[in-house]
């Protein structure tokens, strides 16, 4: 036992070596990189910018206009995409690393605040409001894309990927004279795309059918990240209720009665109507349920919606019709937030952030965006998003251009991370386990984000 | 071969033996100097610097100095009651796959340790399972197990999804079965690695010296007899070692699970190390407080292994 | 039986001798012992030969309730795999349906699908280093640990027991907790996305499985085997060659198999450690996720072709994998 008490010792010293060690070699090499790759470069000429976003098709079409760009300019634009599942643990272990690996990042809304306090992202605020940019898209985008901390008026990001979740559903069924009269007779009034929570519940209720394997909606229910969490945030907000208020207080608000409301609601959808098996679905199931013929509504975010429309993926393609978040019952109407905006890393050198900017002003123009749009990316761009060339490009348009007018997200603060585990760990046992009551849920919730907000000093005394 | 015989006849060469010793520690430091080099350059300064971050307040991408906190980070983990929930469901989770693995491997081993026509093709085959990526087998399970378009119900009878069991949901049939998703958990575990045990226990079968069963024919002992005296004793090493490396996988597995629940429904396959990569990544990043945890995790794993590893060394010791 | 062949005079292991095989029952057990594995080796084949289906099905197919064992084949999902693709707007789709016939069987199931094929994927190039990587990996981990697994064995080395304790205690430390500082160590020693550092790291991650397992066979050669050979005026070395290495085969069999198969099949690490030189297979069959549902055709195809390689190597190996370490006759 002696020996290996002392093995352990002399371990533990030269632990405190290597860690002396460690941490110089540490900070010598962030800055030791830089310069480097600034001399090979040789000055301003930039003769490539790569770009890291998640593994997509939106990805691919941003490549077609990176390759415009370079058709003009003679600079290469590289997309680089890294999956889902891991697109934020590999972005975030470069920059842990100070790591010029990347110009820029399409970062989920949820980063600014990490990217913006702790020094990843280069700050927007002057370029973007300076030139004009900021005014060329939406309010809300360029809120919850580009601004932290929410309401300072300094950005980060240029919006460059709206997204939001929306709805999916077979036209094919809900115009069918036969279930249209069955409808009417059993609710009273005629069957038509729900504009209210409670019409959906009725209509997801009409069919769900388990003989004929046919089921009213699928829903997020993925334990993973976020999934549940953005999935009851479309009942919460259309209910009025939030994750905060104005002065970030949680007490109260995230358990208030209204939110408690949502989300039972929510369990009782997904206990009468969700398609079997979907106990852990995210964008992927979700879809997968309307190919199958399964769901007759579906929950997803509008970016996969192109899938649905490719008649050779969905059968149903030419059936599936989209509609816009239904409202809650005293009419708050709201859609849970996804997409990102476009930022420069701070670690590059300064010739490489100007030809970030020199991208982004290009990338900005109304022409390039409506280009952007027109290969089916979803632009922020105000005035393009108007455009009757815009709204009849795709059948879900219409409804994403509606949908961009309402959304609210999640937290973005630099916490966010650690909120998302409480919120997951809850909502997942209530809705899918079938655990305690809502309002337990919701007020762990609401305690457990209050004393991490305090913890990280987000919420004065 | 001859030499065999000789062995015993001829006597000790002092003289030899000692020129041969010096060279015997010569080979000796060639051999285990370049493994041990190697293990410690790349395992002293993570295992180390991730010991040190254990005691402080940090977060790998805010760039910002580990901040010393000493053991509050091992405080708040040995307080935090959902953390040992955690621990518990491993413990389990532990305890039925390797169990089942070690049973079932053996079992397999033991019906094809006598050769068949055939019998070299078919061992590999039951060795496939191993062979697949963690990642596919996940991906794959999720997919066998969706209780409508999913082959396992299927072929395990439950045509009907109203009132087929949902493995990963726990539910059957609408009602909620808890445990159901950690068992399904658990069979994908043993499918996977019941081969791993296969093949460390058929070695050791196959190394078992005639002579001790010889022996117990003269003796006209029975089959059982000769199973407990015999056949398990010898075999009990390997059978060791491949117990020894799948309980530590055991409790560092997370892809799997990851793959196929998300640790769901409610916390019921939220295993230590699933917490643990939470914490460590998906936009928490508590760089300090993961590294404690896994260490925390460690020493368990140090504990369970040095039971392992004594009893091991007292069977050496009688065989 | 070829095995016999080969390994000599050495190895009888004369049948008769066995107990159970003197049996009267011999004849039905055995035949029921094999029955019982063959089924015990289907079921448990049934999830590959799933996946083996559905590399073959078209998306729709795959979601089909309830699933189909009869379908219509389709290549789609090796296309998918082996291929960039870019959706076809509207009025390129109908150009290009228009000049069909100059398209190869690639491009025309893309297109059925309302692609065009941009470019070959990844996939054959990180096969490639998937097979650099866990090859030479494994080889030098096996040869590295059954040096330290003779040594361990036969000498009485210094502070055996926590050395060996030191090499396992290696592989107990959670991956995910390493990953963060190994990251930093591998920037900073230009290690970052090289075979190199690859190579390094699942040889690494290798030895402590490799030495364990192996000092576990080389204890069970008898020690009076060499020694004879020793006293006989064989060098050590000659020895070890000689007359352990042939003896220890299926330990280094099985030793190889399993690193192979963990080098192969590594996913976490590869993630993060790599980006686009020294990528390897694992982390882009997962990238065929997510593009709005899951392509499970080109999943199932890409995961098929990667087992083959492994299922080959294991194969080859199956004489010495399965051989016994036949050296009762010598205590005779």
């Amino acid at each position: 036992m002696l020996k290996k008490v002392t093995y352990l010792l002399v371990l533990v010293v030269a632990m405190m070596a290597l860690v002396a060690c460690g941490g110089a070699a540490e900070t010598g090499g962030g800055e030791e990189a830089a310069p480097a790759e600034g001399g090979e470069e040789a000055a301003p000429a930039v003769t490539e910018l790569n770009i890291l976003w998640a593994q997509w098709d939106p990805a691919d079409y941003l490549q077609q206009i990176g390759n415009m760009y370079e058709e003009e300019t003679g600079i290469k634009v590289n997309i680089i995409q890294e999956p889902w599942g891991t697109f934020g643990d590999r972005f975030f272990a470069e920059m842990a690393a100070g790591g010029d690996a990347w110009d820029m990042v399409i970062g989920d809304s949820q980063w600014l605040g990490q990217g913006a306090t702790q020094g990843h992202y280069v700050e927007l605020t002057d370029f973007l409001v300076g030139e004009g940019i900021a005014d060329t898209v939406t309010e809300a985008t360029l809120t919850y894309y580009g601004e932290y901390p929410t309401g300072s008026g300094r950005y980060w990001a240029f919006p460059t990927e709206g997204d939001a979740d929306g709805w999916a559903y077979r036209r094919d069924l809900f115009e069918d004279p036969d279930e249209m009269a069955a409808f009417e007779e059993e609710y009273g009034y005629p069957l038509a795309v729900p504009e209210t929570y409670d019409q959906l519940m009725d209509i997801a209720e009409f069919f769900t059918r388990p003989d004929e394997g046919l089921y009213g909606v699928a829903i997020y229910t993925q334990k993973d990240y976020d999934a549940i969490t953005m999935g009851v945030e479309n009942t919460m907000f259309s209910w009025g209720a939030d994750w905060k208020d104005e002065n970030n207080n949680v007490l109260g608000v995230v358990n208030s009665d209204r939110s408690i409301e949502a989300v039972q609601f929510y369990r009782d959808l997904y206990e009468c109507c969700q398609v079997p098996g979907l106990s852990n679905a995210f964008f992927s199931e979700t879809n997968d349920a309307l190919i199958s013929g399964q769901a007759v509504m579906i929950m997803n975010y509008f970016a996969f919606f192109p899938a649905l429309a490719n008649p050779s993926i969905n059968p149903y393609a030419d059936v599936t019709g989209y509609f816009v978040n239904p409202a809650g019952p005293y009419g708050d109407q709201h859609a849970a937030l996804g997409g990102q905006g476009m930022s420069i890393i701070s670690y590059i050198s300064p010739e490489r952030q100007e030809a970030a900017k020199d991208f982004i002003r290009w990338f900005a123009q109304e022409e390039i965006q409506a280009e952007w749009a027109r290969l089916g990316g979803y632009t922020c761009n105000k005035n393009v998003l108007q455009t009757e060339e815009f709204l009849n490009a795709t059948p879900f348009n219409p409804a994403f251009a509606e949908t961009m007018n309402i959304v609210k997200d999640f937290w973005n603060v630099p916490v966010y991370g650690e909120l998302l585990e409480v919120t997951q760990r809850e909502l997942h046992q209530f809705v899918v386990e079938g655990v305690g009551t809502a309002e337990e849920a919701m007020n762990n919730i609401a305690e457990e984000h209050d004393r991490i907000l305090r913890e990280a000093g987000l919420i004065e005394e | 071969m001859s030499s065999v015989k000789q062995a015993t006849a001829t006597g000790a060469d002092t003289r030899l033996q000692s020129h041969r010793h010096l060279s015997d520690r010569a080979i000796q430091n060639i051999f285990i100097w370049p493994t041990l080099i190697l293990l410690i350059a790349f395992n002293v300064f993570p295992l180390f610097y991730s010991l040190y971050l254990g005691f402080t307040d940090y977060s790998a991408i805010a760039r910002q100095a580990p901040v010393w906190v000493g053991f509050e980070n091992f405080r708040s983990i040995l307080n935090d009651e959902q953390l040992w929930e955690y621990f518990a469901t491993t413990g389990r989770y532990a305890v039925a796959s390797v169990g089942l693995q070690t049973l079932l491997g053996f079992g397999l081993a033991m019906l094809v340790r006598e050769k068949f026509k055939g019998s070299g093709v078919i061992t590999t085959l039951i060795l496939v399972p191993m062979m697949i990526s963690p990642v596919v087998v996940g991906l794959f399970w999720k997919l066998m197990y969706n209780p409508t378009f999913g082959y396992f119900n299927y072929l395990l009878g439950f045509t009907n999804p109203a009132t087929a069991p949902d493995w990963l949901g726990s539910r059957w049939g609408g009602q909620a079965v808890p445990g159901l998703a950690l068992w399904a958990v658990v069979i994908v575990d043993v499918w996977m690695w019941s081969p791993f045990v296969m093949l460390l226990v058929l070695s050791g079968l196959n190394a078992i010296p005639e002579y001790l069963y010889e022996a117990a024919v003269i003796d006209r002992a029975s089959s059982w007899f000769q199973f407990w005296r015999i056949t398990l004793p010898q075999v009990a090493p390997l059978l060791l070692i491949a117990i020894l490396f799948r309980t530590i996988e055991a409790f560092k597995s997370f892809d799997l699970v990851m793959g196929m629940t998300g640790g769901g429904p409610g916390t019921q396959t939220e295993l230590i190390a699933v917490n643990l990569y939470r914490q460590a990544f998906l936009g928490q990043w508590r760089t300090g407080r993961s590294s404690a945890l896994a260490y925390i995790i460690l020493i368990i794993i140090i504990a369970v292994s040095n039971l392992y590893i004594k009893y091991l060394n007292q069977m050496r010791g009688e065989g | 039986m070829a095995s016999f062949v080969e390994t000599g005079p050495q190895a009888p292991v004369t049948e008769a001798i066995r107990v159970d095989k003197v049996s009267p029952r011999s004849r039905l057990t055995r035949t029921v012992r094999a029955l019982i594995v063959i089924i015990v080796t289907f079921i448990g084949l049934i999830p590959v030969f799933v996946m083996g289906i559905t590399a073959f099905k078209s998306r729709a197919d795959v979601v089909a309730v309830p699933p189909k064992l009869v379908f219509k084949p389709t290549l789609e999902g090796f296309v998918y795999l082996l291929t960039e693709r870019a959706v076809l707007t509207q009025d390129r789709l109908a150009e290009a349906q228009a000049h069909i016939d100059e398209l190869n069987w690639m491009q025309r199931i893309a297109l059925e699908n309302g692609q065009e094929i941009t470019g070959p994927s990844d996939y054959v190039f990180r096969l490639k280093n998937s097979a650099i990587i866990a090859g030479v990996s494994t080889i030098v981990s096996v040869g590295l640990g059954l040096l330290a697994a003779y040594a361990f064995s036969r000498f009485d080395v210094p502070g055996k027991g926590d050395l060996l304790f030191f090499i396992l205690s290696t592989r107990m430390l959670p991956a995910v907790v390493v990953t963060i500082p190994l990251f930093l160590m591998y920037r900073q020693l230009k290690l970052h996305d090289t075979h190199l550092g690859m190579i390094l790291l699942y040889t690494v991650f290798n030895l402590s499985l490799s030495v364990w397992l192996l000092k576990g066979f080389i204890d069970e050669i008898p020690r009076e085997y060499e020694e004879a050979a020793l006293v006989d005026g064989y060098t050590r070395l000659q020895a070890f060659f000689k007359i352990v290495l042939p003896q220890a085969l299926t330990g280094v069999a099985a030793t190889t198999v399993f690193s192979l198969i963990f080098a192969w099949n590594e996913y976490a690490f590869a993630l993060m450690l790599t980006s686009e030189r020294a990528r390897t297979a694992p982390p882009s069959i997962a990238t065929m996720l997510g593009r709005g549902g899951i392509e499970w055709s080109a999943i199932a195809a890409g995961s098929l072709g990667f087992l083959i390689p492994v299922v080959i190597v294991t194969f080859a190996l199956r004489r010495y994998l399965l051989r016994g370490v036949t050296f009762g006759a010598i205590r005779q």
